[in-house]
């Protein structure tokens, strides 16, 4: 078999497996199960259409904005440095997880693979998760700018070549990172910590890039260097672009079509793609296999207890809900993917919202209008009724818009025949699982409402209202995640990311959690275009959503008592 | 009265395509260690399955000590404990909060669990290790805490599916005696196994199933006069299984 045929094997099932196309097909066509969700998908998508024609709508309005002052490219940097930065922050997890903690290397290091060709394999699985991640990001500010500067058969053959290039240099820079990370350091015996601390360590540095970039945008407060700015076409674009090159290659080879800057560009796009990865190829030869020695033991210290250390650990019988939420509480902390997405994100999210707000209020203005602050400010000024609304709507973002809820019967994964022969009644788990993911919604809503009295001065009573709400509509949100992960939980996978961020429950429940808080949205509006009192429709709101937190409750613990048996592990 | 009762129990897979367990009806008595043996395939870990709840039969009736699988689930649960092919267990626990929560959802008493637990983990050789995450533990090792934690509720009935494989030769006898010691008391005892040496050796009634269907059950005695030619369980299995 030739390199070439060898490569393309082991890529293909490795993309055939991450994908799970095979079960998929077998569970579509052979089983004729899950045909449901055929339509489903087809929904939700329709659903994410008016979302998306707002995205457009907003970018077209930004490509006007700029498009006078010959900025209009800066739109294409920033789409495509968002991308590849988004590239940059799930990478870390893609890589170390496929590269270093997957199980089937354990199958593939005996085959008579090279190290490069396994690592290659493992990379293309990769990139197209990061195709697929990036999408939402990249392709509606490549388009619309494309049709709005009416971009020829050069643009949009450009645009593909780009995006197919796209993920190669973060990801190259990444793998260089994590793979050096693994040779040197003894780390492999500390895999938890090493996600763990690389995953802050990139959003931070992410962060930090973003400050930088927010404080590069707007120009200085001196009459000359806005002249500067103005007079100079892409100004704009390359101090945008200057933290990361590639963006700017990207922009000028995409917008540049087949004219001699844009074949420059993209030549130059390819060509240092081409060198990373080749680069890493050469790479993994010498370091990959290396770094994986011994990395799938775990050891532990042996330690014999004494008779009395013994009965103080030997718990006294705690009752079975609790035993369960203890069960749910130290699996979701202990394993860093569900960590991060769970408990981390609640409180991430509330910090990251501090820092823009803050960072965009130190900036001056003049930044385009993006200036969080004070717009918040400006709205939390004008109607008490707004505030009150608008910090409900972050609390209850920051609490209930994660993975945790919709991911709680699938991180199980097969695990679940433990839950299954347990003499513990379905709707009596549901409960204490349940509770564990409202208690970190009602995290996430804790921290929001800090951040919120932070940066918006919000008054006590205004605080406590927002939260009020922002608590019952994380029952109905956390009891809705929770039936549509149990209506279909993922529980066949060997990666936790699988459970959680490649989980379509997670999408789904989200498109869900959207649609209800646009519901309610227009509820409100309906409730304030009657002319009714503040009080009147936040008290109308509150039970409201109080009936369907009820409700939904009810509906969970019925839907866990008739799904249970159903589920077949 | 029998402790388990199956009655025309079928399941099948691929919308009926695959008839995985086909009409099968068998009882085990009080006290009885009872061998399920078959070729791969032949519906053994599926029997098991719909015997501890995890399957639902397509049709017939499982009763565990007098409790019906389907009706009164819990109940039946909590007079049985499984131990799967695959320890699959939460890794990211030790061993002792994995017991613990065995423990706590089975309601077993603290002196009960003392003992158990302490009896268990030295016969297995888990003692050193109980306060490690599962996920440092061998294949072997995680095969241990499963069948120390389905010991722990001192269940009247306890179903394994292929304990033995994975044990060291010194774990898989203490586990045989176990079996034996558990039996003795009155408990009842129904696995799966491929060894024929330990089906014959240890078990009071063996059935064998194929393709789906008990094609003989009954003691070694009863098994061998089915054929007058094989004098081994081996010769009886591959004569019944041959087609």
């Amino acid at each position: 078999m030739s390199m070439i045929s060898r490569l393309a094997t082991v890529i293909r099932a490795g993309l055939r497996s991450n994908f799970g196309l095979a079960t998929l097909k077998h569970r579509l066509f052979k089983e004729k199960k899950d045909r449901w969700l055929v339509p489903l998908i087809g929904l939700a998508a329709l659903g994410v259409l008016p979302t998306l024609y707002g995205i457009v709508l907003l970018i077209k309005a930004a490509y006007l904005l700029l498009q006078p002052m010959g900025q209009e490219r800066a739109l294409l940097t920033l789409g495509l440095l968002a991308g590849q930065l988004l590239i940059l922050l799930f990478g870390i997890y893609y890589i170390i997880s496929a590269f270093y903690f997957s199980r089937d290397l354990e199958m593939l290091i005996p085959l008579p693979l090279r190290p490069s060709e396994v690592m290659i394999s493992k990379f293309a699985v990769i990139m197209i998760n990061e195709y697929l991640t990036v999408a939402a990001i990249v392709l509606p500010v490549v388009i619309t700018f494309g049709v709005m500067a009416r971009g020829g058969v050069g643009f949009w053959v450009n645009t593909a070549l780009v995006y197919a290039a796209l993920p190669i240099i973060p990801l190259a820079v990444v793998s260089v990172l994590v793979v050096a990370m693994m040779r040197f350091i003894n780390v492999s015996r500390k895999k938890d910590i090493l996600i763990l601390v690389g995953s802050i360590v990139l959003i931070t540095a992410s962060l930090f890039l973003q400050v930088g970039l927010g404080r590069s945008r707007g120009p200085q407060a001196n009459p000359e260097a806005i002249a500067a700015f103005f007079t100079s076409p892409d100004s704009l674009l390359n101090q945008v672009g200057s933290k990361f090159p590639p963006s700017v290659w990207a922009t000028k080879a995409v917008a540049g079509g087949f004219s001699g800057e844009g074949l420059a560009n993209l030549a130059l796009l390819l060509g240092v793609s081409l060198a990373f990865f080749a680069g890493i190829v050469v790479m993994s030869e010498k370091l990959f296999y290396r770094g994986l020695v011994g990395l799938g033991e775990t050891t532990g210290k042996k330690r014999r207890l004494t008779r009395d250390e013994m009965s103080r650990r030997v718990s006294s019988g705690r009752r079975a809900g609790a035993a369960v939420f203890g069960r749910e509480w130290k699996i979701m902390n202990r394993t860093p993917i569900f960590l991060l997405n769970g408990v981390l994100v609640v409180v991430i999210v509330p910090v990251i919202a501090v820092l823009m707000g803050t960072m965009g209020s130190g900036r001056g203005g003049g930044g385009g209008g993006s200036d969080l602050t004070a717009i918040l400010k400006t709205l939390t000024s004008s109607n008490q009724l707004y505030v009150i609304l608008g910090a409900a709507l972050f609390m209850t973002i920051c609490g209930s818009l994660n993975g945790t809820s919709s991911s709680t019967f699938s991180r199980e994964g097969a695990q679940f025949w433990i839950s299954r022969v347990i003499p513990v009644a379905p709707r009596e788990q549901t409960a204490a699982k349940f509770l564990h993911s409202y208690m970190i919604a009602t995290l996430g809503v804790v921290t929001a409402s800090a951040v919120a009295a932070i940066i918006l001065h919000l008054k006590a009573v205004h605080l406590a209202a927002a939260a009020g709400l922002a608590l019952v509509a994380g029952v109905l949100l956390t009891a809705v995640g929770m039936i549509i992960d149990l209506a279909r939980p993922l529980l066949d996978w060997t990666n936790p990311q699988k459970a959680i961020k490649q989980n379509l429950n997670v999408l789904l429940a989200m498109l869900a959690d959207v649609g209800i808080l646009t519901a309610a949205f227009f509820g409100v509006r309906a409730l304030i275009r009657a002319k009714l009192a503040a009080n009147v429709v936040l008290g109308a709101l509150f039970v409201g959503l109080a009936a369907l937190a009820v409700l939904s409750y009810r509906i969970l613990l019925k839907f866990a008592d008739k799904r249970y048996p159903e589920i077949e592990t | 009265m029998p402790v388990i009762e199956l009655t025309n129990v079928s399941k099948s897979y691929n919308r009926g395509k695959v008839k995985a367990v086909d009409g099968l009806t068998l009882t085990v008595k009080p006290g009885e260690i009872f061998g399920f043996l078959g070729p791969n395939g032949a519906g053994k870990t599926t029997t098991i399955k719909m015997l501890v709840g995890l399957l639902r039969p397509d049709a017939g009736r499982i009763v565990v000590e007098g409790f019906d699988v389907a009706k009164d689930p819990l109940k039946a649960k909590q007079v049985t404990t499984y131990v799967p092919d695959y320890p699959a267990v939460y890794e990211r626990l030790t061993g002792l909060e994995y017991l613990n929560f065995i423990g706590d959802v089975y309601g077993v008493p603290k002196a009960e669990r003392l003992e158990r637990i302490g009896k268990w983990l030295e016969i297995f050789e888990l003692a050193p290790v109980v306060t490690n995450p599962i996920q440092s533990y061998s294949h072997g090792m995680k095969q241990k805490i499963v069948l120390t934690a389905a010991l722990l509720p001192g269940p009247r009935v306890m179903v394994l599916d292929e304990p033995l494989v994975g044990l060291d030769p010194r774990a898989a006898h203490q586990l045989k005696e176990m079996f034996r010691e558990h039996c003795d008391q009155g408990k009842t005892l129904f696995f799966s196994t491929h060894i024929m040496e330990v089906a014959e050796k240890l078990c009071d009634r063996i059935g064998i199933i194929h393709k789906g269907r008990l094609v003989a059950c009954g003691t070694m005695e009863e098994l061998r006069a089915l054929d007058k030619t094989e004098q081994s369980l081996e010769g009886i299995f591959l004569e019944l299984t041959e087609k």
